[in-house]
């Protein structure tokens, strides 16, 4: 369960990016959190892994209150797959950068060695274990992304803008895992197709408050979608 | 430069071998290494030939560990420049004869600048080998393990996590530069501030986004990563010998070395 009140995230250059957003996630829930750009959506996802430090509000996950001495709590149940894939591969060979955050967790050398095959089999680029992630195309890049994450096994994941860069099959693939996946999942996109088969909840964002929350009826609604710079589906 | 710093990762996947010397543990093999290279740094400058015989321990090592000489010395030679540099000045100074060999002079000059060349191959090697051998959070952890203080590990950790990064961003702007820079291949003088300073920017941003993902899959700077391997006798052993070798061959040169064993099988 992931649960924000009254959250409120301002940038030091006074940029006031999340404006008093309440938000509860409930366990085993797909929420698609869409909007236009700058709606606010990457600064709510990483405020709520304590990435960005909060000028209100408060964030519970898991059952945990984010702040300093839970940071690290947080953390471990909180998995986040950033916007750009370059930010989150930095070691030598894809294996190592999945299998960077089960180290870090203490798993033993078989078990991660397990829990990364299995997961990059899952992603289907069981191929990039041994490539370079210099050498990757931005669509292989992110699949690698997610599977970094994925393999940590955390009970909440947020994904921001886990679409771009993946070509048709990509998608299909990343739509069947993450409707497989059992946790509690937040996904910020502009791609309304996708939210619309992965999600069972949208939440809309406009100017950093929530414009509005509800089923997923909300994509197809022309007025609100326009408003919120974004283009409803049929 | 991505070539450069691939090249580097490239030898750091080596360390994923399973011979005996990767097998030993991180402790064992970066002690000697240190021992290795703090003895052959301590012989003075004219000690070409008792430094000669130090080429024993590289040279093991890369046998026993498979490592490709090629690759090692590939990167020995991006620090020859700076070797060398450091050696010629000796060679115009110190013009002194030092041997005359086959109606040859040879100046203390050209030994000291042949003993700094040694040594620099030496140290280069030894923790190349070492590099090649260890996967890099084995070292850390043994660093940590050696108490040594832990905004050095940090900084070591991050510095070489980060070389790729700096080097992608580097590459990404030469690329965005070239493409709008109406067929200019390289950065313009003028321009030179503008993007070097752009680059600093951007790589602080990029580095603090990497930082970022790095402590949200459970980085943190100064946990213990649970070692789970205890070290052994044998790496003891290995340990000891090399200590021993290199302290010997540091007491004792190799004539005289030569001279005690087989003089006294002759005086017998
Ligand atoms: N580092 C920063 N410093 C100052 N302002 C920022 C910073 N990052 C983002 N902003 C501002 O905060 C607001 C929200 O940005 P955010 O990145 O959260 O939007 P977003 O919904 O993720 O947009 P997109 O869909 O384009 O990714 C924007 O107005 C943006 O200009
Ligand atoms: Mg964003």
């Amino acid at each position: 369960m992931l649960k924000l009140q009254d959250v409120t995230v301002v940038y030091p250059d006074g940029t006031k990016a999340v404006d008093g957003i309440s938000l509860t996630v409930r366990e085993g829930e797909r929420v698609a959190l869409v909007g236009g750009n700058g709606a606010g959506k990457t600064s709510l996802l990483l405020a709520a892994v304590g990435v960005l430090g909060l000028s209100g509000g408060s964030i519970e996950a898991a059952g945990i209150t984010l702040g300093k001495k839970t940071l690290g709590a947080v953390r471990e149940a909180v998995g986040m797959v950033f916007q750009n894939p370059d930010d989150q591969l930095f070691m030598p060979y894809i294996y190592d950068d999945v299998a960077f955050g089960c180290r870090n967790g203490g798993m033993s050398g078989a078990e991660v060695e397990r829990r990364v095959d299995e997961t990059l089999g899952r992603l289907g680029i069981a191929g990039l274990r041994s490539r370079s992630s210099l050498k990757l195309s931005g669509g292989e890049k992110r699949m690698a992304a997610i599977a970094t994450v994925l393999a940590m096994d955390p009970s909440v994941i947020l994904f921001d803008e886990p679409t771009a860069f993946l070509d048709h099959r990509a998608k299909r693939t990343l739509v069947t895992a993450l409707r497989s996946l059992g946790q509690t999942q937040v996904i910020a996109t502009h791609d309304l197709v996708f939210a619309d088969e992965v999600c069972n909840r949208a939440v809309v964002l406009k100017d950093g408050r929530v414009a509005a929350d509800g089923s997923l009826i909300l994509l197809r609604d022309k007025a609100l979608m326009a408003d919120c710079g974004l283009e409803a589906i049929n | 430069m991505k070539q450069t710093i691939h090249n580097l990762y490239a030898l750091e996947q080596l360390s994923g071998g399973k011979t005996a010397i990767h097998r030993l543990h991180p402790i064992a093999k970066l002690l000697a290494t240190a021992v290795f290279v703090v003895l052959v740094i301590s012989f003075d400058r004219y000690a070409t030939l008792r430094l000669a015989v130090y080429v024993f321990y590289p040279t093991l090592m890369m046998a026993v560990s498979e490592t490709p000489y090629h690759m090692l010395m590939k990167r020995f030679l991006l620090t020859l420049p700076f070797c060398l540099f450091a050696g010629v000045s000796n060679l115009l100074l110190d013009t002194n004869t030092a041997y005359v060999g086959g109606g040859v002079a040879v100046s203390f000059g050209t030994v000291s600048l042949v003993s700094i060349l040694l040594k620099a191959y030496l140290c280069v090697m030894a923790v190349l080998i070492l590099v090649a051998t260890t996967p890099f959070s084995g070292l850390t952890a043994a660093l940590r393990r050696l108490s040594i203080p832990q905004m050095f590990i940090t900084v070591f950790e991050m510095t070489y996590r980060y070389l790729a990064v700096l080097a992608g961003e580097a590459a990404a702007m030469r690329t965005a530069y070239a493409l709008r820079g109406a067929g200019r291949q390289a950065v313009e003088i003028r321009d030179m501030g503008s993007f070097a300073g752009q680059l600093l920017i951007r790589s602080i941003d990029r580095a603090e986004r990497v930082y970022h993902a790095m402590v949200c899959r459970g980085y943190a700077p100064g946990a213990q990563v649970r070692a789970t391997d205890k070290i052994t006798l044998k790496d003891i052993g290995f340990l000891i010998a090399v200590c021993v070798l290199c302290v010997v061959f540091r007491i004792i040169g190799p004539v005289e070395l030569f001279l005690k064993i087989f003089g006294g099988i002759l005086s017998c």
